[in-house]
């Protein structure tokens, strides 16, 4: 979205007699984008509707408190990616189970899911990514399979270009030894 | 390598000395125009290197899918959502206005209590009454945001092991800092400048 159409939009966000339009808008222009960022986190269908209605949610209750210091979708991205580690952290809890053990079980799950439709590589590269910590999955997934530059990743993870670069070739090389393992 | 040792050629005690007096100069020679595409040669080189990254052991899709005509009917399912809470939402200011109500009445059956409770007692009202609020707190999934969690309780007044779950100890650091010690460039404040 260009610059100031962003700022446009987000005037009308913040003004309660357009908000409904210009959040319409807001959910056309980002759902996808949104939906998939979140999926590649919580794997199942069902979850990621689940966590993309709840982030939508968030941004329409908070967007008042948006205060334009970075870019909407980088706003966006944050509340998405923070709250699918959370509706993970507390799938976890309730299950009585630990982060690691639920991931295992996550990617165990892919198997049957009618919304997966991945052959076996797909489904090795999903237990290599269930071996990486958080932040190296979400750089790889976002840079290779959602094609973000690493200028927007870092804007979202409030981490330097070169960090997210190193940790973006450290988890490339692991899926890398994973893959070729047998 | 082996080029370059052909190119040096024995030196004769006229031209040493001619070196030692002149720093600016010196016998070594380099191939013709070496320096004028050294930054070509380097960027080909950088290019080169980039490619033979080779990613082809990557599925070029992770599998996904959605059901079919999920994204058409996603907004409407949104705004329901969003009209939906907006009748349900629960304001933490009628908490608030409870809070004082409970506290008065816990005041007046304090005094009450306190004046009339047979000191043998052994479990005392106060332990009661916190035990309840504490249950109800833990029981009724408040399910606050961290946004409203913010919006209520100052900063001063959270402590870093109200909400981390496990006490921070030493050993949780050093589990932690184990676990994540391969981002240690990220430390690297100027990392960047290397680049």
């Amino acid at each position: 979205m260009q610059l100031l159409a962003e700022e446009a939009l987000i005037d009308e966000l913040k003004n309660p007699n357009t908000r409904e339009r210009a959040f319409g808008v807001l959910v056309n222009t980002y759902k996808e984008r949104l939906y998939w960022h979140i999926r590649r986190i919580v794997l199942n269908h069902d979850d990621a509707d689940d966590v993309l209605q709840n982030t939508f949610i968030k941004i329409y209750r908070n967007i008042d408190g948006f205060k334009g210091e970075s870019k909407l979708y980088s706003w966006m991205y944050r509340i998405a990616t923070n709250e699918s580690l959370t509706f993970l952290k507390q799938k976890s809890k309730k299950s009585g189970i630990s982060d690691e053990e639920l991931k295992t079980r996550m990617v165990e799950n892919l198997e049957a899911d009618v919304y997966f439709e991945g052959e076996e590589i797909q489904l090795k590269l999903q237990k290599a990514l269930a071996t990486l910590p958080d932040k190296q999955k979400l750089v790889f997934n976002m840079k290779y399979y959602q094609d973000m530059k690493y200028e927007e990743i870092s804007e979202v993870l409030e981490t330097s270009v070169g960090a997210l670069k190193t940790s973006y070739h450290l988890a490339v090389k692991k899926i890398e030894t994973y893959l070729k393992a047998d | 390598m082996k080029r370059i040792l052909r190119r040096i050629k024995p030196l004769k005690k006229c031209e040493v000395k001619k070196m030692m007096g002149k720093n600016d100069e010196n016998n070594f020679k380099t191939p013709e125009g070496y320096f004028d595409n050294f930054h070509e040669k380097l960027m080909g080189r950088i290019r080169e290197e980039e490619e033979a990254e080779d990613l082809s052991f990557l599925p070029k899709s992770d599998g996904f899918t959605v059901p079919e005509g999920y994204f058409k009917g996603l907004d409407q399912k949104v705004s329901e959502q969003i009209k939906d809470g907006e009748t349900k939402v629960i304001s933490l200011k009628t908490y608030r206005k409870y809070f004082y109500g409970a506290a008065a009445a816990a005041a007046v059956f304090l005094v009450i209590f306190g004046l009339n409770l047979n000191p043998q007692d052994t479990v005392g009202f106060e332990d009661l009454a916190s035990a309840e609020i504490d249950a109800y707190l833990e029981n009724a999934e408040l399910d606050l945001s961290t946004y409203e969690l913010a919006e209520i309780v100052s900063l001063d007044e959270i402590e870093i092991n109200d909400v981390v779950e496990n006490t921070l100890e030493s050993d949780n650091i050093l589990e932690y800092l184990d676990e994540n010690i391969e981002d240690i460039e990220e430390l690297n404040l100027n990392f960047e400048d290397y680049e």
